[in-house]
C-alpha cells in the first residue's frame, strides 16, 4: 500500500467527492468528516512510515503521461512537504468538522474534498507540468467557495483572486517551458521531472530570466508586496472555512515552491536576488503591519497579519542556510496553524452577531472568557511568544537571515514590535473593556463544535511550541541536502560564499559544541 | 509570338484574386458573394495549375482538383442555406445579417 | 540536587495550571492555598540548593531534552544552578512565596481571584526559567514569558481602559528591547556557534572587539526594555495600574531586576568591553537621579515607589557597569526585600482607603494602621540606607564602588540621588502616616489588613533590616562564579568621612521631609500654591514629558502613518494600479466589441485589412533578413 501511498491521499478525496454527489443532503456532514479523517489518519501514515533520516524523496512513484515530452507523473515527499500535506489533511478535517450550517452544505463539502486533492496533488508533485496543473486547479475550487460563499463583494474578489494567480502562473508555465527546453539542449532528452532539472546546472543570465518567471508566479500567490492586493478582499469575502484554508495551506503553495525550484534550480540567481527579495519582505512584514494595524474589520486584521508573516518566511527562504530554510518552513507550518486558529476564532464571533467590525465587540473577555482565552493564546503566539510554535520559525528565520545581513534583520526584526502592536491593539479593542453594546451581553461561549477545531490547534501551537524536535528535524535533513546541493550548484564566487558547504565543518568551536552535548 | 510563361499565369492568378477581393469587400448581395469566392478559388487554381506544370509535379493539380471539390460541396450547402434565408426574410442582403454581434 | 531543582522549577509550573483550572469558576479560597503551598515548595528547593551550594556543592545543571536543533544550531532546555542563578532563585521564591499569601488576602473579593494566582504563578515559572536556564535562549524563553504574564497581570482588571493600555505599553516596550536582546542572541550565535552561556563566554576573548561591543549594546538594550532605563523607562509608572502585589512581585523585586541579572550573568563579556561598562554605569547614575527628581513631587503612592524602583535598578546598573557584578546582585536582593514590603504596606494602605493612591488625601494614619506604618517605616529606613538596616550596606557598597574606581561624577550623582530617594520616601512615610486625618474629608474609615497578610509580610521586614549581614558570606559565595573584586578605601579617615557624612546627609533629607510633610499644616494640594505652579514642579509632575512626547511624536504619527498607508498607499495605489491594469484590459475589450459588428461585409473587410498587414510583415521580415548584412553596414555607416 505504501507504494501508492501518495496517489492514494491525492486521489482518494477526489474519489470521495464524487461519490458524495449521491449522498443524501442529511447525512452529507458526517460523510465528509469520516472521508477527511481517514485522509487525515492516512496522512499520519505517511509521516509514521516516514524515514526522517533520510534526506531525499520518499515513496516515489512514477509513471510516463507524455513520453515524447518527458511529462511523467511523479510524486514523492521529503521532510520539506510531508508536514504540510498533514497540516492540509489536517485543516480540511477539522474544516469541515467545525463547519457552521450553512446554504448548499452538500456542495460546499464536496468542493473541500476536490480542493483537499489540488493541495495534497501540488505539495507531493515532483513533475513540473503535474505540480503546475494542481497549483491551477486549486484555485477552482477556491473561486467557487468564495464565490458562491462569500460576502456582498463575492463575485468581485473571487474573479480578482483568480485572475491575479492566474496570470502570475502563466508567466510561470512559460518559465518551465523554458526550463525544459533547457535541458532538452543540453542533454538531448524532454523531461519535466525536477530530480532531473535539479541536475542541470544552468548559466547564470538564464538563471536571471527563469527566477524572475517563476518568482511572478510564486510571489503573487505568497502573496509578496506589491501583489498582495488580492488577498485581503478574498480573505474578506470568504466564508470561514474559505479563509482558513486559504492561509493555512494555499499561500503556502507559494513559499514552498520557493524552496522547491527557486532555490536548488537558480542559486546563483537566488543569491542575485536575495537582497531585493529581502528588502520586499521587510516591506512585507512592516508595511502590512501597519496596515493592519490601521484596520477596523477584525478579519482584515489578521488578514494582513498574515502577509506580514508570510514576509518573515521568504526572508527565511532567502537566507539560503540551514537555519533560515528549516526555520521558514517551520514556520510555515506555525503560520498555517495560528492564522487558520485565527480565522476560525473570528468565524466563531461573526457567526455570533454577524459583523467583523471591532467597534461592534468590546468587553467580550466578561461574556465568553473561554473564546478570550483561546484567542489570547492564539494571539501571542501570532506575536511570536517563545514556547508557541511560531517563535521557532521566526527565530530560526531571523537568525538564519542574520548571516547573510545584519542591518537587514534588524529592520526585519521589527516584526515582532509591529506584530505586538496590531494584535495587541486588536484583542483590546475586542475584548477588553465593559460590554457597551446591548446584543454583546448575553453571547454564548465557544460551543462543542467550535471547540473540536480550536483545541487541537491549541495543543499543536504550545506542544511544537515546546517540542519541535519530531517535525524539525525531518525538516532539517531535507533542508540539508537542499543547501548542499545549492551549493555544489553554485557557479559564481558570491554564491559559494554565500550558500554554505555543510561537507565540511564549518567552524570547529560549533561542531566541537555540538559533541559536547 | 511572346511565349506564354509561369509568371503570367501568376500574374492572370494575381489579377483574378484582386477582383475577387474587391468582390468580397464589396458586394452587399450574399449571392455575388459567392460569385466573388469563386473568383478567388480559381485564381488559386490557375496559381496551382500552373505552378504544378512548371515543376512537373502533379501535386499541385492534385490539389486543385481538390479546391474544385470542396467548392462545390460550399457552393451546393452556401446556396441551400442562401435559399432558405431568402424564404424567412425575402432578401439576401449581407447588412441584414448581423444577429452574431458581439 | 537535580530533584529540587525540578521541583524548584516545575513547581511554580504546576501551580499556574492548577489555578488554571478554575477560571472560569467562582472565587475558590484553595486555589490560592494551594498555589501558595507549591510556590513555598519551590522556595523550600532553593533553599536547599542554595545550602548545598553554600556548603561547597558542585553547580547543578541538567539538560531536559532538545528544543531546537537544526543545521549548526543546538538548543537544549537546559538549566544550571550556580551561585549567581541560586541568589536569585532564593530572592524570587521567597518574594513570590510572600506576595501569594498576601493576595489571599488581597484578592479577597476579587472575582478574577483564581485567574489572579494562574497569572502569578505562571510568572514565577517564566522567571524561574529566565534566571535558572543555561543558555541564552532559554533566558529568551523566561525573559518573554514574563513579559506575557506582566501584560497579563498588568491589564488584569481589564475592564479598565488605563490598566489595559498600560499593559499593551508595557508589553510593546518591552517588545522593542527584546528586538535588541534578539539580535545580541544573533550576533552570539554567528560568533561564537552556540547559545550556551559556557561555550559563548569562553569563545568570546578570541572575537575582536568591535563585534563584543556590538553583543554588549544589544544585549543591554534587552536589559533597558526589562529593567525599565531610559529612555524605556515609561512603562514601568503606568504599570501601576495591575494590582499591588503585581507591582510589588514584578514591577520591584523580580522581573524588572532580570536586566541586571543579564547583565551579571553576562559578566564575562561585559569585562571585554569596559567602555560598554562605562555607558552602562552612567546612564544607570542618570537613572537614578532622573527617577528620584521625579519621585518627588508624583501624587500617587504607587507611583512614586515605582519611580524608586526606577533610581535603585539605576544603582544596580552602576555597580554592575563598574564591574562589581556581586555588588549589583547584592543590591538586587536587599532591594528586593525591601521594597516588596514598601510594596506590599502601599497595598495595606490602598484596600484601607478604597484604592485612593493620592498620599495628600491620608494622613495620620498610624493610629488604625500601627504594624504597617511600622513595616514601612523600617522598609525606607532600609531604601533610604541608614545603618544597620539592609540598604546601608549595599547602596553605600555602590557609593564606594564609584569613589574607588574614580568615577566622582558618578558618585556625586549617586551620592545626590541618596539624598533624594531618603527625601521622597519619608515624604511618602509623612503624607500617609503623620499629620492630620485628611481623610475623614473623603468620608473613608480606614482598616487595618488581615493579619495573615501582615504575618506574610513579616519575613521581608526581617530580612529588609538583618540582610545586610549576610554580605561577608555572600561575597564568599558568590564570588566563586563573579569577578572578586572587594572595595575597600584605603585611608580609614577617608572611609569613615565618606560613610559618616553620606549618613549624615541622609538623615537631614529624611528630617526635612519630616518636617515639610509631617506637621499639620498639609493641605490636599488644590493648584494654587506656589510650588505647584512654578515651572520646575510641572516639569517633573509631567515626567520630563517623556509620556507626551512619545504620545505626540511617536504613538500618533503611527496611527497616521497606518492610516495613510492603508487607505492612499494600499488602497489608492497599490490595488488601484493592479484594478486599473485590469480596467485598460477591460476598456480595450470593450472598445474594440465594435469590430464584431455581425455585419458579414465589415468583418471581411477586416480580415482583408489582417491578412495584408500580416503579409506585408513577412515581406518587411524576409527583406530584412535577406539584406541583414546590407543594413547593418549602412546603420554602421550612420554611426549608430
Amino acid at each position: 500500500m505504501f507504494d501508492h501511498i501518495l496517489s492514494i491521499l491525492i486521489f482518494f478525496p477526489a474519489l470521495a467527492g464524487v461519490f458524495g454527489f449521491m449522498i443524501q443532503k442529511e447525512s452529507m456532514r458526517a460523510y465528509g468528516i469520516s472521508v477527511a479523517f481517514i485522509e487525515f489518519i492516512l496522512s499520519l501514515w505517511l509521516w509514521f512510515a516516514f524515514d526522517s533520516n533520510v534526506s531525499g524523496m520518499q515513496f516515489m512513484e512514477q509513471m510516463a503521461l507524455i513520453p515524447s515530452f518527458g511529462i511523467s507523473y511523479i510524486l514523492g515527499v521529503d521532510g520539506i512537504s510531508l508536514f504540510i500535506i498533514i497540516l492540509a489533511s489536517f485543516f480540511t478535517m477539522i474544516g469541515i468538522a467545525s463547519l457552521t450550517e450553512t446554504p448548499n452544505e452538500k456542495n460546499m463539502i464536496i468542493t473541500l474534498l476536490f480542493l483537499q486533492m489540488t493541495m495534497v496533488g501540488v505539495f507531493a508533485a515532483l513533475d513540473a507540468i503535474v505540480f503546475y496543473v494542481f497549483w491551477e486547479l486549486s484555485l477552482v475550487p477556491m473561486l467557487y467557495i468564495i464565490g458562491a460563499w462569500g460576502g456582498p463583494l463575492r463575485v468581485y474578489a473571487s474573479v480578482k483572486f483568480f485572475l491575479y494567480t492566474f496570470m502570475g502562473s502563466l508567466v510561470m508555465l512559460v518559465g518551465m517551458l523554458f526550463m525544459a527546453y533547457f535541458f532538452y539542449q543540453a542533454t538531448g532528452v524532454w523531461s519535466f521531472a525536477l530530480l532531473d532539472w535539479y541536475r542541470l546546472i544552468l548559466p547564470e543570465s538564464f538563471q536571471l530570466w527563469l527566477f524572475a518567471a517563476f518568482f511572478l508566479g510564486f510571489a503573487i500567490k505568497v502573496p509578496m508586496f506589491p501583489f498582495h492586493t488580492w488577498l485581503p478582499y478574498a480573505h474578506g469575502q470568504a466564508p470561514t472555512i474559505g479563509s482558513v484554508i486559504l492561509a493555512a495551506i494555499l499561500l503556502k503553495m507559494g513559499t514552498y515552491a520557493f524552496i522547491r525550484f527557486s532555490l536548488p534550480l537558480f542559486p546563483d540567481a537566488s543569491v542575485f536576488f536575495m537582497y531585493p527579495i529581502a528588502i520586499i519582505a521587510i516591506i512585507m512584514i512592516i508595511y502590512t503591519a501597519m496596515v493592519a494595524y490601521a484596520q477596523k474589520d477584525v478579519k482584515q486584521v489578521v488578514a494582513y497579519s498574515s502577509i506580514s508573516h508570510m514576509g518573515v518566511i521568504v526572508l527565511g527562504t532567502f537566507a539560503l542556510n540551514v537555519e533560515g530554510i528549516s526555520g521558514s518552513i517551520f514556520l510555515m507550518i506555525a503560520h498555517g496553524v495560528v492564522s487558520g486558529a485565527l480565522f476560525l476564532l473570528v468565524g466563531v464571533i461573526y457567526d455570533r452577531r454577524h459583523t467583523k467590525m471591532m467597534d461592534q465587540f468590546g468587553g467580550l473577555a466578561h461574556v465568553m472568557p473561554r473564546y478570550a482565552t483561546i484567542f489570547g493564546v492564539m494571539l501571542m503566539a501570532s506575536v511570536g511568544m517563545p514556547l508557541t510554535i511560531n517563535f521557532v520559525g521566526e527565530f530560526l528565520s531571523l537568525l538564519g537571515f542574520y548571516e547573510q545581513s545584519h542591518i537587514l534583520t534588524l529592520l526585519a526584526g521589527v516584526a515582532i514590535v509591529v506584530g505586538a502592536i496590531y494584535m495587541l491593539a486588536a484583542y483590546k479593542k475586542m475584548f477588553f473593556g465593559d460590554v457597551t453594546i446591548e446584543e454583546n451581553k448575553n453571547l454564548p461561549d465557544v460551543n462543542k463544535r467550535e471547540l473540536v477545531a480550536l483545541i487541537p490547534l491549541t495543543i499543536i501551537t504550545i506542544w511544537l511550541g515546546v517540542y519541535p524536535k519530531p517535525v524539525l528535524e525531518p525538516i532539517n535533513n531535507s533542508v540539508e541536502a537542499v543547501v548542499q546541493l545549492m551549493h555544489n550548484k553554485a557557479t559564481t564566487e558570491e554564491a559559494k560564499t554565500r550558500i554554505p558547504d555543510l561537507t565540511q565543518g564549518i567552524e570547529i568551536t560549533r561542531t566541537a559544541m555540538k559533541e559536547a552535548h | 509570338m511572346m511565349e506564354i510563361g509561369l509568371n503570367h499565369y501568376l500574374i492572370l492568378s494575381t489579377i483574378l484574386f484582386a477582383i475577387g477581393l474587391v468582390g468580397i469587400m464589396r458586394r452587399k448581395n450574399l449571392l455575388l458573394l459567392f460569385f466573388a469566392t469563386e473568383i478567388l478559388l480559381n485564381s488559386v487554381n490557375i496559381a496551382f495549375a500552373a505552378i504544378s506544370h512548371y515543376y512537373n509535379d502533379l501535386t499541385g493539380q492534385m490539389f486543385a482538383f481538390f479546391v474544385i471539390a470542396i467548392a462545390a460541396s460550399e457552393v451546393a450547402v452556401g446556396l441551400g442555406l442562401l435559399i432558405v434565408w431568402f424564404k424567412r426574410h425575402g432578401n439576401v442582403d449581407l447588412d441584414t445579417m448581423s444577429s452574431m454581434r458581439g | 540536587m537535580e530533584k529540587y531543582l525540578y521541583i524548584a522549577l516545575f513547581a511554580p509550573l504546576v501551580s499556574s495550571l492548577f489555578s488554571a483550572l478554575f477560571t472560569a469558576t467562582p472565587k475558590k479560597q484553595f486555589v490560592g492555598i494551594v498555589a501558595s503551598l507549591l510556590i513555598f515548595a519551590a522556595f523550600v528547593s532553593s533553599s536547599i540548593l542554595l545550602t548545598h551550594i553554600i556548603g561547597g556543592g558542585e553547580v547543578v545543571h541538567v539538560e531536559l531534552m532538545t528544543w531546537m536543533a537544526t543545521g549548526d544550531l543546538y538548543i537544549p532546555f537546559g538549566f544550571v544552578v550556580d551561585q549567581v542563578s541560586v541568589t536569585m532563585m532564593m530572592v524570587v521564591t521567597l518574594v513570590s512565596t510572600i506576595v501569594h499569601v498576601y493576595s489571599i488576602g488581597y484578592m479577597d473579593h476579587d472575582k478574577g481571584f483564581n485567574r489572579f494566582f494562574a497569572w502569578l504563578s505562571a510568572f514565577v515559572f517564566s522567571m524561574m526559567v529566565l534566571v535558572m536556564s543555561d543558555n541564552f535562549a532559554g533566558l529568551f524563553i523566561g525573559w518573554e514569558g514574563v513579559g506575557l504574564c506582566s501584560w497579563g497581570l498588568i491589564g488584569f482588571w481589564f475592564h479598565k481602559e488605563i490598566a489595559t493600555w498600560a499593559a499593551n505599553e508595557a508589553f510593546i516596550m518591552n517588545r522593542i528591547a527584546d528586538l535588541g536582546m534578539l539580535i545580541g542572541l544573533f550576533l552570539v550565535y554567528w560568533n561564537t556557534g552556540t547559545l550556551q552561556y559556557e561555550g559563548a563566554f569562553a569563545a568570546m576573548p578570541s572575537l575582536d572587539p568591535a563585534t563584543l561591543t556590538w553583543i554588549g549594546i544589544f544585549l543591554f538594550i534587552g536589559a533597558m526594555g526589562k529593567s525599565a532605563q531610559f529612555p524605556l523607562h515609561t512603562w514601568l509608572a503606568d504599570a501601576m495600574e495591575g494590582p499591588t502585589p503585581v507591582s510589588a512581585l514584578i514591577h520591584a523585586a523580580t522581573m524588572v531586576t532580570a536586566g541586571v541579572y543579564l547583565v551579571v550573568r553576562s559578566n564575562e563579556l561585559y569585562d571585554l568591553i569596559p567602555h560598554v561598562g562605562l555607558f552602562i554605569a552612567s546612564l544607570g547614575a542618570f537613572v537614578a537621579m532622573f527617577a528620584a527628581s521625579m519621585a518627588l513631587v508624583n501624587r500617587d503612592m504607587k507611583r512614586i515607589i515605582a519611580y524608586s524602583t526606577l533610581s535603585q535598578l539605576g544603582y544596580m546598573f552602576v555597580a554592575a557597569g563598574l564591574g562589581a557584578y556581586w555588588v549589583a546582585l547584592f543590591h538586587l536582593m536587599a532591594h528586593a526585600f525591601f521594597k516588596a514590603l514598601l510594596f506590599l504596606g502601599a497595598g495595606n494602605v490602598m484596600h484601607a482607603m478604597h484604592d485612593e493612591l493620592d498620599p495628600f488625601k491620608m494622613g495620620g494614619l498610624k493610629k488604625t494602621m500601627k504594624w504597617t506604618f511600622i513595616m514601612m517605616t523600617l522598609a525606607s529606613v532600609a531604601l533610604a540606607g541608614i545603618y544597620p538596616l539592609a540598604g546601608f550596606f549595599s547602596k553605600d557598597l555602590i557609593l564606594e564602588v564609584a569613589f574607588v574606581e574614580h568615577h566622582y561624577i558618578i558618585y556625586s550623582v549617586l551620592l545626590i540621588t541618596a539624598g533624594l530617594t531618603a527625601f521622597y520616601s519619608f515624604r511618602l512615610i509623612a503624607l500617609i502616616f503623620h499629620g492630620e486625618e485628611r481623610y475623614k474629608l473623603f468620608g473613608i474609615h480606614p482598616h487595618e489588613a488581615y493579619k495573615f497578610m501582615l504575618v506574610a509580610m513579616s519575613p521581608l521586614l526581617l530580612l529588609a533590616i538583618i540582610a545586610g549581614s549576610f554580605k561577608i558570606s555572600y561575597f564568599e559565595m558568590v564570588t566563586n562564579v563573579l569577578p572578586e573584586l572587594e572595595y575597600h578605601i584605603h585611608h580609614p579617615v577617608t572611609f569613615w568621612i565618606m560613610v559618616i557624612g553620606t549618613q549624615l546627609f541622609v538623615i537631614a533629607a529624611i528630617a526635612f521631609a519630616y518636617k515639610k510633610y509631617a506637621n499639620s499644616s498639609v493641605k490636599v494640594p488644590d493648584g494654587t500654591s506656589k510650588m505647584e505652579n512654578s515651572i520646575a514642579y510641572k516639569i517633573l509632575k509631567n515626567q520630563y514629558y517623556i509620556p507626551y512626547a512619545y504620545e505626540e511624536y511617536l504613538v500618533k504619527p503611527y496611527r497616521e502613518i497606518s492610516d495613510v498607508f492603508w487607505k492612499q498607499v494600499d488602497l489608492k495605489i497599490v490595488d488601484a494600479t493592479v484594478d486599473g491594469i485590469a480596467g485598460i484590459i477591460y476598456s480595450t475589450g470593450e472598445k474594440t466589441r465594435d469590430m464584431q459588428s455581425g455585419n458579414l461585409s465589415t468583418m471581411l473587410k477586416w480580415m482583408v485589412a489582417g491578412t495584408v498587414g500580416l503579409l506585408s510583415l513577412a515581406v518587411v521580415f524576409g527583406l530584412a533578413v535577406r539584406y541583414f548584412d546590407e543594413i547593418l553596414a549602412v546603420l554602421s555607416g550612420l554611426g549608430v
